[in-house]
């Protein structure tokens, strides 16, 4: 049983509620979709300079 | 109890656990001991689910690009990892029901509530469905509301699901496979072994609707279903309730 | 990073895009949707017909006795 006792520190976790569940799953959102339209951006950036 | 422990090993030790207990035991043995050892030894748990809370825990979901058990040569899937995070946190019942249904909302379509029959395109079929956005984080849920909760709770929560038709990556033994939303939420009712877990065994639906638990499914097909009658014609009294 | 290794073979290869094709998705799910409905209805047919055999039985047995 070492390697169980090599996975951590013991040291406790604060909770979430649902609230901040929430809050950080609108927050992953917005930024994947701010990725996202980085990427169309990018793209089209490339895609301009290619055609100079 | 606001907190867990990060430490794995007081989930694993039966004698000196003391935390959240799911149907009166230790969540991980809802889990087989072989895939346990399996989990709590491979990197990804050890260097991506430690510590992990409810919403820490999204971060990594999101991420998930397949669902499955075990795949290669006995190496567990994250999937299989965080659905024993979320067995060790045991989160409370809105936290769960956050991952299955999380929708963003936005301004032009907060207050419209049945925006789903309303997204259709010109030949009549519906967009995918927009709730449970991330859909191998509302695969994770489905999963672990299968092994936690009871069975009323698991019904009425998870056959909405049977209307979801989104795709999902499955890792099979020697290769990956497709499937979709409602098929895997569908053998989450009827298989006795999913993602390498033996499921709990559930009471047949039918009785739970006999003792007055459960509504009878009516499926969003319901309408449609002469057309089933006419082209099968041994169903045509099936529906004697 | 976020994997173990690299041992994902074939994931790539495998597209879990939706709404490609909406109205070839809802129609594939109509099927699977069918299918269950159907399923599920031999079921309760085939739980029923059994108890009416059972209770066939019983009389059957309660009317020989007498």
């Amino acid at each position: 049983k070492q390697h169980l006792v090599a996975i951590g520190e013991s040291g406790e976790v604060r909770r979430a509620g649902a609230g901040e569940v929430r809050e950080r799953l609108g927050w992953l959102k917005r930024r994947l979709v701010e990725e996202r339209r980085d990427e169309v951006v990018d793209l089209g950036e490339r895609l301009e300079r290619a055609r100079e | 109890m606001s907190s867990h422990y990060a430490d794995s090993k007081a989930l694993l030790d039966n004698r000196g656990y003391a935390g959240r207990t799911i149907r009166g035991k230790n969540p991980a043995e809802l889990f087989e001991r072989a895939v346990l050892d399996r989990i709590t030894e491979s990197y990804f748990w050890k260097e991506q689910c430690f510590g992990l809370n409810e919403a820490s825990l999204c971060d990594r979901a999101i991420e998930l690009r397949f669902v499955g058990g075990t795949y290669g040569q006995g190496k567990p899937t994250p999937f299989l990892c965080l659905a024993l995070k979320m067995a060790q946190l045991v989160p409370d019942r809105d936290v769960v029901l956050e991952y299955l249904n999380f929708e963003e909302a936005t301004e032009e379509r907060s207050s419209d509530d049945e925006r789903n029959g309303d997204q259709e395109t010109q030949n009549g079929a519906p967009l995918c469905e927009k709730k449970g956005e991330f859909k191998y984080l509302r695969a994770l849920a489905a999963f672990y509301i299968r092994l936690a909760w009871d069975p009323v709770e698991i019904f009425e929560t998870l056959e909405p699901l049977l209307n979801d038709r989104r795709k999902l990556r499955r890792a099979a033994k020697e290769q990956f496979t497709l499937t979709t939303m409602d098929q895997f939420v569908d053998d989450l009712l009827n298989k006795d072994r999913m993602c390498s877990t033996s499921l709990w065994k559930l009471p047949k639906r039918s009785d739970l609707v006999d003792l007055d638990k459960l509504e009878p499914r009516i499926s969003l097909l319901e309408g449609e279903l002469d057309d089933l009658d006419a082209s099968d014609g041994e169903l045509g009294e099936g529906d004697g309730a | 990073k976020f994997w173990d290794e690299g041992d994902l073979g074939d994931l790539e290869t495998i597209d879990d895009t939706d709404d490609v094709d909406p109205e070839g998705e809802h129609a594939a799910w109509k099927l699977r949707e069918f299918t269950r409905i159907k399923r599920d209805r031999d079921a309760l047919i085939a739980a029923e017909k059994e108890r009416e055999e059972v209770e066939r039985r019983r009389n059957l047995t309660e009317a020989e006795r007498e």
